[in-house]
């Protein structure tokens, strides 16, 4: 029996990804905070073997096979991608770290306001014997991004330590990064611009294709690795609401709050009839329903107007479905031809 | 070390090809044919570098092409593997060539690259052969450039396709009409060729321009200063920027722009918001594309279609005069074959922006749709873009030499006629290295000779999986008697012969 092997991100990643997999139910047990190697449970399979590293790593050891899944950024993923490599986006939205690639540019820069003035800077500089000087750490997708904006004169400048502080210190004009908040931009003194959005991105799950496909065992434990990842993320916002309302039949009351509008659930409302301490109260009927955590009150609102009394309501784990589809989807990717890097990259982004 | 296990086979990089055998040769065939009609007609050879500086093509080529190359640095220098071989040739011409009398007749071979969708006919690594006649003004140079790629082709026995001519004059013209920038009539061109194809929505187009222009009222771009910029539009344009950065400044703006100075910063502000919104300039030049497009066909429609819908736009007619003149001296060079199909379309765009004038391009039929073989036309403004010391004109064309091959088809392979020849043992050997060398100092043959020593019957049976015709065998008999067997693969039949009438008994054979 050979286990699965996970790689997750250290250093500023770690905490987010193991409140991720605990919420989805998965244990991460390390002896030694300080030891990058540990044991996770809650897999039916058994546990799996997990493997700290650097989120930037986490791509070639899995493209190389060291493991067999790895959690890291989907923008780390796009940029490394080639169309001859191992990797098979398995989930493309985890649902945490989420952060934009963007584009900016000086806040002094104020005729520049979209990524089109961009490509008339880099004309006006060429003009004056200077290329539009961009830093980033993301050759690849900047390059075919401002490529795709019709943009043709600029440099790409590879600079060490803070991205954003390289126009302040001229080493670049603009830079293409990641932000999330858009503080540090600010801080900076670097503005966004319209159209100049490169990539969204969150956490992703990947996985080496040539080990999933050898190894019916850890593509067993990957289902339900996803299973469990699928039905949380699905069930995430989804409240179940449990109310007592008085009917002649469980058919009456559905009727009743059906016809009231707002609590269909996910396919309809259950109803069960409830036994009450008070034999002479017996026309009480407990309905459940599971509705978006965004309707909550409108849908309690709904249920009072249908003669609901108490109503309990609790937040739902997870949510199957009858098969899970990011699995489908796996097994179609494994069996199906390898994509060009263009379809690759633009599989999952979900712009 | 090694180790036991097998090492991993390395793929070969998606969208290149091994040319195996016989392919290789079919290929070094049709290059062939194709160079000695360009010789034909006092073209000379040239070869240019694989690897080019990057900036060769970032000149003149225009952003499709640029986006779709295999461009990298290597120790701080940009350099890329070049997408097509004209702008090469021109920039040896700029070095080296400049001083040699003009016309300069060239012709050239090999790969070129570029980063696209691999499909049929269409690799990342592919062959250009072609020409470059430099110095050759009007339609009479037009004229022989078309003739040649039609006879080159026929020269390798493609006698049915399509010849499709256009001229970029009028376009450009209209362009240049409707007051549009470089840029804006880069992209404009860039779009034509997929408007004019039907692969592209023309209203998509038009918001892709006016996107990557960003104007239009859909676009995001925001016009923060808008009423401040329109009220010194009046002023002079020195007192207008000293108010503006004046105004910005009080309005705690920095205006600082690292590499930028505040100036330029200024005026290219209030430049930007006094250019009005390019969005019905795009239409209307798209729309134009699309009525050359709709008035294409035989070349008759140059004076019954087109010319009024030139002349109705106030545009010049030249392109009209120069693509007949082009095609009354081609007609003259000989008739062309019958199945041969000539169509004018001035929306005829190359995908490259160099171009100036006569363009054209050649399809033939094929079961999944028209496959364009070949492509050229007239590119005036290259050599000064690329540093002549004058303007030089200059038109050409190239194959895509995979397509060629693919149009011909597989055909009947080449019989090439081969002999082995087989010592018998070890000590036979130097006597049937001497067979050998008598045999190709003597014949045309491609003559093998047996080094694996493992016998007759091993040979025999690597000459029957390999193709062999005639297999010649040396052995201590045959030493001592002064003969030599001949076995023909084909019959089967063994014969011995003196070693005098071998070489008789060897071309008998294949006689």
């Amino acid at each position: 029996m050979s286990a699965l092997r996970l790689a997750i991100a250290s250093k500023g990643w770690e905490d987010d990804t193991l409140r991720f997999l605990g919420q989805c139910g998965l244990r991460v047990d390390r002896s030694n905070p300080r030891q990058y190697r540990a044991s996770m449970r809650g897999l039916p399979t058994g546990p799996a073997e997990v493997v700290f590293q650097r989120a930037t790593d986490i791509f070639e050891e899995v493209n190389g096979g060291s493991v067999d899944l790895g959690i890291t950024g989907y923008d780390i993923v796009a940029e490394h991608r080639s169309e001859e490599d191992e990797i098979l986006v398995v989930h493309g939205e985890l649902g945490f770290r989420r952060c934009s690639l963007v584009v900016a540019v000086p806040e002094g820069w104020v005729d520049v306001t979209a990524v089109s003035d961009l490509a008339e800077v880099a004309v006006e500089l060429r003009a004056a014997g200077r290329e539009l000087r961009v830093a980033t750490k993301y050759p690849n997708l900047t390059r075919q991004f401002l490529y795709g904006r019709g943009m043709t004169y600029f440099e790409l400048v590879e600079v060490s330590g803070a991205i954003e502080a390289a126009p302040a210190l001229e080493t670049a004009d603009i830079i293409c990064d990641l932000t999330s908040s858009g503080v540090t931009l600010r801080e900076n003194r670097l503005k966004l611009i319209a159209g100049g959005s490169v990539l969204e991105s969150q956490a992703c799950l990947i996985g080496n294709r040539r080990g999933l496909l050898a190894d019916p065992e850890r593509l067993e434990a990957t289902h339900g690795l996803l299973e469990l990842m699928e039905a949380f993320l699905r069930a995430r916002q989804q409240m179940s609401i449990t109310a007592n309302i008085r009917g002649e039949s469980a058919e009456a009351v559905a009727r009743r709050v059906l016809a009231n509008g707002g609590v269909a659930g996910l396919r309809g409302p259950t109803v069960a009839r409830v036994f009450p301490k008070d034999a002479t109260e017996d026309d009480w009927f407990a309905l459940t329903v599971v509705v978006g955590e965004d309707v909550l009150l409108p849908a309690v609102e709904s249920l009072r107007r249908a003669g609901a009394s108490e109503v309990s309501a609790t937040q739902v784990r997870y949510v199957f479905e009858h098969r899970s589809w990011t699995f489908e989807a796996l097994k179609r990717q494994l069996h199906g031809s390898a994509d060009g890097i263009l379809e690759k990259t633009t599989a999952w982004s979900s712009s | 070390m090694l180790s036991d296990r097998p090492a991993a086979p390395i793929q070969r990089v998606r969208g290149t090809n091994d040319i195996l055998p016989p392919a290789d040769a079919r290929f070094r065939g049709l290059e062939a044919g194709l160079r000695a009609t360009f010789e034909q007609f006092g073209y000379q050879g040239i070869q240019t570098p694989i690897l080019e500086p990057l900036e060769l093509f970032l000149r003149k080529s225009g952003d499709e092409i640029v986006a779709r190359m295999y461009s990298f640095a290597h120790w701080n220098r940009r350099l890329c593997l070049r997408p097509e071989l004209t702008a090469s040739v021109m920039r040896a011409f700029v070095d080296d060539l400049q001083g040699h009398g003009l016309p300069l007749r060239l012709h050239y071979a090999g790969p070129s690259f570029r980063y696209e969708r691999p499909s049929r006919g269409r690799s990342r690594q592919f062959t250009q052969v072609g020409i470059e006649l430099i110095g050759g003004a009007g339609p009479a140079a037009d004229a022989e450039v078309l003739h040649l790629a039609c006879a080159g082709l026929e020269s390798v026995g493609i006698k049915r396709y399509r010849l499709v001519i256009g001229h970029l004059g009028a376009a450009l013209q209209l362009l240049s009409q409707l007051g549009m920038s470089d840029h804006a009539q880069g992209l404009v061109l860039d779009q034509m060729e997929p408007i004019a194809r039907g692969r592209v929505d023309p209203e998509a187009a038009v918001a892709r321009v006016v996107d990557l222009l960003g104007g239009g009222t859909g676009s995001a771009n925001g016009r923060a200063p808008e009423a401040m910029p329109s009220a010194l539009a009046s002023l002079p344009p020195e007192q207008a920027t000293a108010i503006a950065t004046d105004l910005l400044r009080r309005a705690s703006l920095p205006i600082e722009g690292g590499a930028r100075e505040p100036r330029q910063i200024i005026q290219r502000l209030l430049s930007k918001a006094q250019r009005p919104d390019p969005t019905d300039q795009v239409r209307a030049a798209f729309e134009f594309v699309a009525q050359l497009h709709s008035a294409a066909g035989s070349p008759d429609r140059l004076e019954g279609e087109l010319r009024p819908l030139l002349e109705a736009r106030g545009l010049r007619t030249d392109s009209i005069e120069e693509v007949s003149a082009a095609l009354d001296y081609l007609r003259a060079y000989g008739p062309l074959a019958d199945d041969v199909e000539v169509e004018v379309d001035l929306s005829l765009a190359r995908g490259l922006r160099y171009y100036t004038g006569l363009v054209f391009e050649i399809y033939v039929d094929s079961d999944e749709g028209p496959l364009q073989l070949c492509g050229g036309g007239r590119y005036d403004d290259l050599a000064r873009g690329l540093g002549a010391r004058e303007d030089v004109s200059a038109c050409g064309f190239s194959y895509g030499l995979e397509r060629v091959d693919l149009a011909l088809g597989p055909g009947v392979a080449t019989q090439s006629r081969r002999v082995l020849v087989v010592g018998v043992a070890a000590d036979d050997h130097p006597t049937a290295l001497g067979v050998a060398r008598e045999l190709r100092s003597l014949t045309e043959l491609s003559v093998e000779q047996d080094v694996r020593l493992r016998g007759v019957k091993s040979a025999l049976r690597y000459a029957d999986r390999a193709k062999i015709d005639l297999v010649v065998i040396v052995g201590e008999r045959e030493r001592a008697d002064d003969t030599a067997v001949v076995r023909n693969m084909h019959t089967r039949d063994e014969t011995r012969v003196g070693r005098a009438q071998l070489l008789n008994a060897v071309r008998g054979a294949f006689a």
